[in-house]
């Protein structure tokens, strides 16, 4: 019995210490588990790597100097920063059709009027192909601010673009860095009247031919357009200049203002502007030019599949200046003259009328999707913007003859051109225009000192003006520059979709410096994207950048002041000194 | 300008060959040539139409080549970079204005006479099987290159760092640009053809020295000046030398093979048609 109950109680008293303890254990193990999973479900927080993407040193030797400086000082803070190397044409399609980068070095085009940063930075056109919104950059203040730019005019408009000025300055969506010197190479015994910017097509009108022979001979160092043609291919376009030859557009930019070039004249009603187009224009092909391929165009950039994708497919080029059309509306009258609604102020409206005016008969088969049989294409993908457009047909003061990939391009003189009849228009003086690649600048020079070529059409490249000799028929053309270079953030992704993040980074470029050693001078350091008179006073470059100045001095980096801004940032650093983030 | 270029080039190169062939091959070698030349053309016949083929392939391949390795291309310029550090700035930190003429001159004039020359004295040799083999190998080397060129995407040290290695060449004598772009894209530095052509010249020397002793000297100490001046001029990384080295290598071991393997008789015995060929080509010549 004893034993029994012994047992029994043995019994019990082992089921209780079982069943005690499976309870204990659970209850231990569960906090425990819990502890565990809390843990464990944490992502780790990694190393914060970054790519600089930008172009070889051929055709654009600052860029990657650039990147190599800011890898460097990113490095120094604790970033994995290294760069990354594409082919010009590939480095746009990565960073403005596909939007694959994490920062980039290049060129902007710019702009003449403020609004240009309505493209740049305006929030609908985060997720378009373009110059639009490459950075992705979106916010309601802005859009507001954008928007109320164009509508105003006059001191109102100042003080918004100032308010735009200085929120860029702070917000840092991308950096300007510096506006490079348009320095360009003529020669002068054989044409005289090099007096209109060498970017624009007026530049190499009315020029006047000294001797008999009536080719002139201009040099670029970019292979791009003996590639492609398409005015809307960004790819393959920075300024256009060369297919500005070929079309025209129905104003001219002048200076300053906006003249009338195919368009007779334009008279403003409200906003909408009734735009008589000249007498008997006639496209390259001889087929009459009229007001429906205005319109045509107006659609085919504000759509380029003309609304026959389920996805608009809108021009990756021109398209602040399309957004100011409402292309729908536009009211044909007859061959000559149409009406086109507008929206903004006047100086804004007159952009719309720089794009490039497109012949329907040719443009209208190439509003289709591009196909590559058996691959897959973007949905918005038109064969207009990734054609090829050889041989471009325009109605433009040169009309194309013939090219050579990556060597040269031959235009001729297009003798029906509106130009030729109007004593009032510069025309084209010569028969032919050669325009020939040369592999760079130093090249250029060379052809244009010995006498076998007469203008750089491409600009020098910095590190070479200081080898030209300038002599009685060699003379050094300096241009205003409305482009800039500047380092982009894609602010999509995290780190950078923190501006306290790009504030930092953007105080660890040395513009002064950067202007100094790698422009050799040639090029001014900046605080701001906009030019001239539109720069406010208190982004006036004063020796550092009034809103990121540099950190340190003399080029050389203040490491810890830059950790510290990161810290404050909210940022950390692990043991090894190197910066935290989630990405 | 490219003319030019050429036009000296060929002069250049042209005198170079004329002098040497007369230093180095010597008037027995060439009056024997003279009687013995339509049979060394028909045995050599064969491989220069291959090598012919091929470099006509290449030079409509160039075109294309570029835009397809874009598509499926690796990058690596960075990470050559990376592994390598600054082996071509130690190297351009030597840097002289005598040496900078001295590695131009042969980077241009003297590879295309490393390449020319060994034809002409190859050519002089009653046995025709070094000529064979070296025009099966310089084939082998450019097409095994262009394979490469569409896989890999490289930017060389001048572009890649411009701050820090100088484009001594294109700089100096900007004229060489026109010429360089013709026959390549800056984007094809791996490996580098003007090491990987040098050094097979400078192997198919040392083989021939018997027959050229003073041929492999000159041979060995151009080719050795071709790869530096690749890395001098900032135009190729190590790597890429290390890999044209690795080119030569395999391009001369792979012509041995073949060479030994298909004669053009025996190629004319199997096959009917080219036996036919060849027969209507004899009476033809009759």
């Amino acid at each position: 019995m004893d034993r029994e109950s012994t047992l029994e109680n043995g019994g019990v008293s082992r089921r209780t210490l079982l069943a005690g303890a499976a309870t204990g254990l659970t209850v231990a193990t569960s906090g425990c588990v819990r502890q565990v999973r809390s843990v464990v479900n944490r992502d780790t927080v990694d190393h914060l790597s970054v790519s600089i993407a930008t172009v070889p040193a051929d055709g654009d030797r600052e860029s990657v100097q650039i990147a190599n400086l800011l890898a460097d000082n990113l490095e120094t803070v604790g970033i994995d920063a290294s760069v990354n190397l594409l082919a010009e044409e590939e480095f746009l399609r990565a960073i403005l059709v596909n939007h694959d980068f994490d920062l980039y070095v290049g060129r902007h085009p710019g702009g003449t009027d403020p609004d240009f940063l309505y493209e740049t930075l305006h929030s609908v056109y985060a997720d378009e192909p373009g110059w639009q919104n490459p950075f992705g950059f979106t916010s309601m203040t802005f859009d507001d601010l954008l928007e109320r730019q164009r509508v105003l005019e006059g001191d109102r408009r100042r003080d918004v673009i100032e308010r735009i000025a200085d929120s860029v300055a702070a917000e840092q969506p991308f950096v300007p860095v510096c506006v490079p010197d348009e320095n360009r190479l003529v020669r002068e015994d054989r044409f005289d009247d090099w007096d209109d910017h060498l970017a624009t097509r007026l530049g190499y009108l009315g020029l006047e031919p000294l001797d008999g022979d009536g080719e002139l001979r201009g040099i670029i160092t970019d292979v791009r357009p003996t590639q492609n043609l398409n005015p809307l291919s960004v790819e393959y376009r920075n300024r256009g200049t060369i297919v500005n030859f070929v079309y025209d557009s129905l104003g001219t930019v002048a200076g300053d203002e906006v003249r009338p070039w195919l368009a007779s004249s334009w008279e403003w009603n409200g906003s909408a502007a009734t735009v008589t187009i000249r007498d008997d224009v006639q496209w390259h092909d001889g087929e009459p030019l009229t007001a429906a391929d205005v319109r045509f165009t107006y659609r085919l950039l504000e759509d380029t599949s003309l609304g026959d994708s389920d996805v608009p497919a809108p021009s990756p080029r021109y398209r602040g200046q399309s957004s100011i059309v409402d292309s729908n509306a536009i009211e044909v009258h007859d061959e000559r003259t149409l009406t086109i609604p507008m929206t903004g102020s006047q100086n804004v409206r007159e952009r719309a009328f720089t794009v490039p005016i497109l012949p329907k008969h040719v443009w209208t088969e190439r509003t289709g999707g591009a196909t590559v049989p058996g691959l897959p294409v973007e949905q918005a993908t038109t064969t207009a913007v990734v054609a090829e457009n050889v041989p471009p047909i325009g109605s433009g003061p040169f009309q194309f003859v013939d090219r050579t990939g990556r060597e040269s391009i031959l235009l001729e003189r297009f003798d029906e051109h509106f130009s030729r009849a109007d004593d009032e228009l510069p025309e084209a003086t010569v028969e032919r225009f050669r325009v020939a690649v040369h592999p760079g600048s130093p090249s250029a020079i060379e052809a244009i000192e010995s006498g076998s070529a007469d203008v750089t059409i491409s600009t020098l490249e910095a590190y070479s003006v200081d080898e030209v000799t300038e002599s009685e028929s060699v003379r050094l053309l300096e241009s205003s520059s409305q482009m800039f270079y500047h380092v982009g953030f894609n602010v999509r992704n995290a780190p950078f979709s923190n501006p306290y993040f790009r504030r930092v980074v953007a105080r660890l470029l040395d513009k002064e410096r950067i202007v100094d050693e790698l422009f050799g001078g040639h090029a001014s350091p900046v605080a701001t994207p906009l030019a001239g008179e539109w720069v406010p006073d208190d982004l006036e470059w004063d020796g550092d950048d009034p809103s990121v100045p540099f950190f340190g001095a003399d080029g050389q980096l203040d490491e810890s002041a830059a950790r510290t801004a990161f810290e404050e940032a909210g940022f950390r650093y692990d043991d090894d000194g190197k910066l935290l983030a989630r990405y | 300008m490219l003319v030019r270029v050429l036009l000296q080039l060929t002069v250049v190169v042209a005198v170079m060959t004329a002098v040497s062939t007369a230093a180095v091959v010597g008037r027995d070698r060439l009056s024997k040539t003279r009687r013995e030349y339509r049979d060394r053309l028909k045995s050599a016949a064969p491989i220069t139409g291959i090598l012919a083929i091929s470099l006509l392939f290449n030079s409509v391949a160039r075109e294309i080549v570029p835009d397809l390795s874009w598509m499926i291309g690796w990058e690596v310029t960075e990470a050559f970079y990376n592994i390598e550090g600054g082996f071509v700035l130690w190297v351009q930190s030597y840097a002289t204005p005598v040496a900078t003429t001295y590695f131009s001159f042969v980077y241009i004039y003297g590879y295309v006479f490393l390449l020319v020359f060994p034809v002409v004295a190859y050519f002089a040799l009653s046995d025709t099987r070094p000529l064979r083999e070296l025009l099966t190998a310089y084939t082998l080397n450019y097409t095994l290159g262009l394979l490469c060129y569409v896989l890999v995407i490289a930017y060389g040290p001048r572009n890649m760092i411009p701050e820090l290695a100088e484009a001594l060449l294109y700089d100096t004598y900007p004229q060489y640009q026109h010429l360089t772009r013709q026959v390549n894209r800056n984007t094809n530095v791996f490996p580098s053809l003007h090491t990987s052509l040098s050094a097979t010249v400078a192997m198919f020397a040392y083989r021939t020295r018997d027959v050229y002793p003073k041929w492999m000297l000159a041979a060995i100490f151009l080719a050795v000046s071709v790869a530096v001046s690749t890395m001098y001029l900032a135009i190729h990384w190590t790597i890429d030398v290390l890999a044209g080295l690795v080119l030569a290598y395999v391009s001369i071991t792979l012509a041995e093979r073949f060479v030994g393997r298909w004669s053009a008789s025996d190629l004319i015995e199997e096959w009917p048609l080219v036996k036919r060929f060849a027969e209507r080509w004899e009476s033809l010549r009759r």
